[in-house]
């Protein structure tokens, strides 16, 4: 009789499970959490996107006629506590493990209150720390609200994609949590976050392929939310916003990303009419010559070796078979990248006081104790009054798989 | 004494034969009740060559007739010679003087001849068993290997091993077991590679045994072992002749009897289990590829239901969110727990094995598959199981057929019911607990003083025969876990 | 039937000697350390090295030296039977300490990572019925399991290194002393008990096959996991910024939780925690057994196994006591080992000035 008490109970042990056992379907699953900024001090506006299961799966019949993305906005003081009231409209508990990106607004990324509530959340394994962050123009919830991909319908893959192709094409930096911190709590240099908007600038500026910031690329048709340019954050405050050319070329002076080669277009020195479109790669880590003195501003020497691939010379300027231009475009496209390069230093060392580089790394071997490396003060006292010399080295110049362009004049005759 | 062999019967108290060959006669018909027995025959003939009567005791179903008409009856009524040894032409013919040895030869299908006069009786060997003949094995089938499978004759059996290895110091030893039916049990080993101390094991526990009757090796395996309830088996059943004679070689001990069709290896280790013997037959690559497959499908069989259920009640985190808001999708209009559903399927599943195992043979291939097919595709439509769990479980029957060894598959089939209630207890805490335990207990296991895990751990001068197997060229040595007298096997 | 040799070999005690050592890459013990170490706290097991490994060869050469003698049998032969006795004994509280506030901090970390809702003494229980189980089964049983999962366990440890180096940055070990030299070499040297284990595996020296392949086995995997353990804490090192390491409680399951395999399997935590578990039974399994061994040593219990159930119980009530995880580790476990140091440092030193007194080593 005892046996079969014991069985019945071991039986009963998979029917109820333990503590923390949940079903899956007995979860909603939030893939993007915005952050909005209340009128009172301590109180957010916290946005919970959730994906809905049913919607692109080809496993179940019905449900078809359902949004694929539930969006609920409410205030609370925490992120986590507020997941418990988001149940009085949402039917199921939430969970954030597969959370993707935190969007917070401009306004409260701007007003320094983001990082009290993001270091609470970062207490949790909830969230983790591969979580990119978003800093939208407008509200978060009106972000996550408007962003209605047309191909991507489900939130979670819409999200993946995007982020992932535009970091790759060095438009916005990697921003993931773990960075925000590592840097933030350095107390040296400047965190970069990615920059959105689903709102449009009125005025279109006219410009070259990146040298917008979200909303102002003039582009028709597709989903209003553009991904351009990133948030200057500084001590876990904004401060500015750069344009997707700055950021590419932020990420190109910082190792720490990943880079991969990207199309850009450059002036063509014999043509300024016309713009030589050309693949920028940067094949090794960049070189940073670094001497420090005490007393004196520190030299920085930075040497960024690259390579570039022309694609397309629409002057019809021989480039490739004529020696003279050839050597005339090499000195040519490092000197303007330099420039760039040059013009953000610049800026950063002067408005901000604070790179956005990362390079605080590499003066830290100058010194041994962490104390000494404080007292010396990277950002008010070595990047600002630094000579920062930038060095753009062109390796290999190569020209596509056509030897020659087509000449129009003979075309047209 | 309850064991009485054959060499010991001697010391025993016997009954002797009288020189009244009346006297012998009723006796014997008493004690084969010969007025009941009705395939017990009895032939009195006059020889020819002493002029005396001379009685046959035989069971007429059990030998041949042909040969006792031939080499005895005719002989002894035409020709003439100074003994009746000397006249009977057949090979074997044995000198018996008491009636325990004689009711034995009678049972084993020995002629069994009384003379007048004389105290001693002969018998001679005509027995003719019926039995199969020799078919391709039935369980253990392959594709590049020798198609021959022992059959239900222990001398057929004998002979398919020695056909196998031909080699002086391979004996086939022979140990009645059974008080009241005696059968010989065969302990074929190589003499001078087999390692002593095991064979002084098995031939004690042979000798203890004490019942009325084994009546073939399938029994045997349970009446030697050492721990009855232990999930995993300390013996090797195989049905393929060429896998026994390589055990062998190899110095094992195989277990035969009569009336099996097959042999028990001993001692034995995870990987006699894990190993076919077509590995051995295909080259080194592919050999060692339908290993990996083999061990993915252990491995998949045993714990892939049991991480499912872990996994969706407990780790929804690590599921990647396409494949998370499918299963979510699917489960969201079914009423069971997780758990349930995969019970229930891996039930419905082990019904359809066994029914299919017992359904009359032209009804089975349907059966199977349309129950297969049926329970999973409506069950789905009915919302009871959501379809992954349907891949889920089906996955796991199938790795399981991939354990071709019957004692593993069963190990196997009942471990996983065991994993999948650790991973509905608490996740993969309880899951990864229970997985360590298990093989742990393997670790623990010795089969006749042999570690189950052996050569892996703890570890042994051998060719290392565990996961993948070596270049056949390179395996110098024997299994060094079970301590053969010869352990250099080449070079 | 082989009864007379062991099945333990060399490679089981190499097996044993990391999972005891190795567990602590993965617990808390790193971020005791980068209380003060910081971003140079790679440096630190270096320096508890340099401060233990003389007594740890010491201990050694004594036990080649007096032969077919384990620990405990070794303590009473040089010391006497009452003195042996007592550091025999002192020997086991400080063990069966160190597993206890241990247990409580694994129980934490799983109940905080993986089973949040769960009540703390439920998690503890089961982990400690698991080791129990496999405790039961005996030392060759726990060593054979122990080789055959090292690779295992070992393997998954590689997969995150390997991932986790793309998200590292060299550069963060500079300053290289991080809060300076002193304060390193101080806590490094305070911190020595971290190789505690080397003493309580000598317990099984009489067990092995041969007391030449338990040396080298010990040793080498001593070796193994000192160099395995200093290649992981500079990973935490330039993982997390100088500023970041200390808030982190438990960094190796950040960089499980961090890490991921292409953009479909993002959250791979629990697969390096089954690995994870697996090491962590193993190990408690070893020290249940070992601490019931030394007892049992000590009151002379020939059969000591029945006690490892009581020990395990013990155990688990023992770790409830500290209120909160914090506190265990920040406050127990720290000054605990700061205190058991000097202890292990000390006591094969005192064992062989008595024996060289006695005139025991010139035999």
């Amino acid at each position: 009789m005892r046996k079969r008490i014991w069985l019945l109970i071991l039986f009963l042990v998979p029917l109820t499970g333990c503590y923390d056992q949940i079903e899956v379907e007995q979860q909603t699953y939030v893939i993007a959490i915005g952050i909005d900024k209340t009128d009172v001090e301590g109180k957010f506006r916290i946005t919970f996107q959730a994906a809905n299961p049913e919607v692109g799966s080809t496993i179940s019949s019905g449900g078809s006629q359902e949004e694929p993305r539930e969006t609920v906005t409410l205030v609370g003081n925490d992120l986590i506590a507020t997941k418990d009231t988001a149940n009085s409209v949402m039917t199921k508990q939430i969970a954030l493990d597969h959370t993707k990106v935190v969007v917070v607004s401009e306004e409260l990324a701007r007003s320094g209150e983001f990082l009290r509530l993001i270091q609470a959340a970062a207490r949790t394994t909830e969230l983790r720390r591969s979580v990119q962050i978003i800093v939208s123009k407008e509200n978060a919830s009106d972000f996550l609200k408007n962003n209605q991909p047309l191909l991507e319908t489900r939130p979670h893959k819409y999200y993946q994609y995007m982020l992932s192709r535009a970091t790759e094409t060095g438009i916005i930096p990697e921003a993931d949590i773990h960075r925000f911190f590592q840097i933030t709590e350095g107390d040296a240099d400047a965190f970069l976050a990615i920059y959105a908007t689903t709102q449009h600038a009125e005025e279109k500026i006219e410009g070259n392929e990146d040298q917008y910031i979200a909303g102002q690329i003039p582009i028709e048709g597709g989903n209003p939310t553009q991904f351009m340019g990133s948030a200057v954050f500084k001590e876990g405050k904004m401060i500015d916003v750069l344009s997707g050319q700055e950021t590419r070329i932020a990420n190109i002076l910082d190792d720490t990303m990943e880079m991969e080669a990207l199309y850009s277009t450059y002036p063509d020195p014999k043509n300024k009419k016309y713009r030589i479109a050309a693949n920028f790669t940067k094949d090794r880590p960049i070189d940073v010559e670094i001497d420090y003195q005490k007393d004196q501003p520190t030299k920085i020497n930075i040497t960024v070796p690259f390579s570039i691939e022309v694609i397309g010379i629409p002057s019809l300027v021989d480039y490739s078979q004529n020696g003279e231009n050839r050597s005339l475009l090499e000195a040519y496209i490092p000197k303007f990248a330099e420039e760039e390069a040059n013009n953000l230093i610049k800026k950063t060392q002067e408005e901000y006081k604070t790179d956005v580089f990362y390079w605080s790394l590499y003066i830290r071997k100058y010194f041994s104790t962490i104390e000494e490396y404080e007292k010396a003060d990277w950002n008010h006292n070595i990047y600002p009054n630094a000579e920062i010399n930038v060095d753009f080295k062109l390796k290999q110049l190569y020209f596509g798989k056509m030897i020659d362009d087509s000449n129009i004049g003979e075309v047209r005759d | 004494m309850f064991f009485k062999g054959k060499k010991n019967a001697e010391a025993n108290k016997q009954v002797p034969l009288s020189r009244n060959l009346e006297k012998n006669t009723t006796h014997l018909k008493q004690l084969f009740s010969s007025e009941l027995n009705k395939d017990f025959s009895t032939r009195e003939i006059t020889a020819r060559y002493s002029n005396k009567r001379i009685k046959l005791f035989f069971y007429s179903s059990i030998v041949n007739s042909t040969k006792i008409h031939e080499g005895i009856i005719r002989p002894l009524l035409e020709a003439k010679g100074e003994n009746l040894p000397s006249i009977i032409t057949l090979e074997a013919i044995k000198e018996l003087t008491d009636f325990d040895s004689i009711i034995d030869d009678i049972n084993s299908g020995n002629v069994v001849l009384l003379l007048e006069d004389s105290k001693t009786a002969y018998s001679v060997n005509v027995a003719d068993f019926k039995h199969r003949g020799i078919e391709k094995p039935e369980n253990e089938n392959a594709v590049k290997a020798p198609k021959e499978a022992f059959t239900e004759s222990l001398n057929v059996n004998i002979s398919l091993v020695r056909k196998r290895f031909h080699d002086k110091q391979l004996i086939a030893e022979a140990k009645p077991v059974g008080n009241r039916s005696k059968l010989d049990v065969t302990i074929m080993y190589v003499k001078d590679v087999v390692n002593n101390e095991i064979l002084e094991n098995v031939r004690e526990r042979l000798d203890q045994l004490s019942v009325d009757n084994v009546r073939n090796i399938e029994s045997l395996e349970q009446y030697i072992e050492e721990r009855p309830y232990s999930i995993v088996s300390s013996l090797l059943y195989t049905e393929r002749p060429d896998r026994a004679a390589s055990y062998l070689e190899d110095g094992y001990i195989v277990l035969m009897m009569e009336n099996s069709s097959a042999c028990l290896v001993l001692p034995v280790t995870f990987w006699s289990f894990f190993h076919s013997e077509e590995d051995r037959y295909l080259r080194f690559l592919f050999g060692n590829f339908s290993r990996i497959i083999r061990l993915l499908a252990f491995l998949i069989s045993l714990l892939v239901s049991g991480v499912y259920v872990a996994v969706t009640n407990y780790h929804s985190e690590m599921i990647p969110p396409d494949l998370l808001l499918a299963i979510v999708s699917a489960r969201e209009r079914v009423p069971f727990p997780v758990v349930f559903e995969v019970l229930l399927m891996e039930i419905s599943f082990e019904l359809i094995r066994e029914a299919g195992l017992r359904i009359p043979n032209p009804l089975g291939p349907t059966i199977g598959i349309v129950g297969a097919l049926i329970i999973g595709q409506a069950a789905v439509e009915a919302n009871i199981v959501s379809p992954i769990v349907v891949i889920v479980v089906a996955l796991s029957g199938l790795s399981s057929f991939a354990v071709a060894n019957i004692s593993m598959n069963f190990t196997i089939r009942i471990t996983r019911f065991l994993f999948i209630f650790a991973a509905s207890f608490f996740g993969m805490l309880s899951l990864t607990g229970a997985f360590l335990l298990w093989v742990m207990y393997l670790a623990s296991l010795r089969s006749f003083g042999v570690p189950f895990l052996a050569p892996l751990s703890p570890s042994y001068k051998s060719t290392n025969d565990t996961v993948f197997r070596k270049i056949i060229k390179n395996e110098y040595f024997r299994p060094g876990q079970i301590k053969p007298k010869d352990l250099r096997k080449k070079g | 039937m082989f009864k007379k040799e062991s099945r333990l070999r060399s490679r089981e005690a190499f097996a044993m000697i990391i999972l005891m050592i190795g567990v602590k890459i993965s617990n808390t013990t790193p971020s005791l350390f980068a209380q003060t170490g910081a971003n140079a706290m790679w440096l630190m097991p270096s320096i508890s090295l340099v401060v233990i490994l003389p007594s740890v060869l010491l201990l050694y050469y004594l036990l080649k030296k007096y032969e077919d003698k384990n620990l405990v049998e070794l303590l009473e032969d040089v010391l006497g039977s009452h003195i042996g006795k007592v550091i025999a004994f002192l020997l086991f509280l400080i063990f069966f300490v160190l597993m206890a506030i241990e247990g409580r901090s694994y129980t934490e970390q799983l109940k905080l990572l993986y089973f949040p809702d769960s009540p703390t003494p439920f998690v503890f229980f089961i982990l400690f019925a698991i080791a129990f189980y496999g405790a039961k089964r005996g030392l060759e049983t726990i060593g054979s399991a122990s080789y055959i999962f090292l690779f295992y366990i070992k393997a998954s440890v590689l997969l995150l290194a390997v991932l986790i180096f793309r998200e590292t940055i060299t550069d963060r070990i500079f300053p290289i002393f991080g809060n300076g030299l002193k304060p390193l070499v101080i806590e490094g040297a305070k911190k020595a008990s971290i190789f505690s284990d080397v003493f309580l595996l000598t317990m099984a020296y009489t067990s092995f096959d041969s007391s030449k392949k338990f040396r080298l086995g010990v040793l080498s995997g001593f070796a193994f996991v000192f160099i395995e353990m200093t290649f992981f804490f500079f990973l935490y090192c330039t993982t997390f910024d100088y500023n970041s390491i200390d808030k982190v409680a438990f960094p190796f399951h950040e960089l499980t939780q961090y890490v991921d395999m292409g953009d479909f399997f993002t959250n791979i935590e629990t697969f390096f925690m089954i690995f994870w578990l697996f090491a962590a039974f193993i190990k408690y399994m070893i020290y249940l057994y070992f601490i019931s061994w030394i007892f049992g040593a000590v009151f002379n219990i020939k059969e000591f196994e029945p006690l490892i159930l009581p020990f395990a119980f013990f155990g688990i009530v023992a770790g409830m006591v500290p209120e909160n995880a914090v506190i265990n580790e920040l406050v127990f476990k720290s000054s605990f080992m700061n205190m058991i140091t000097p202890f292990f440092v000390g006591f094969p030193v005192l064992l062989w000035l008595v024996a060289k007194i006695k005139g025991d080593l010139r035999r």
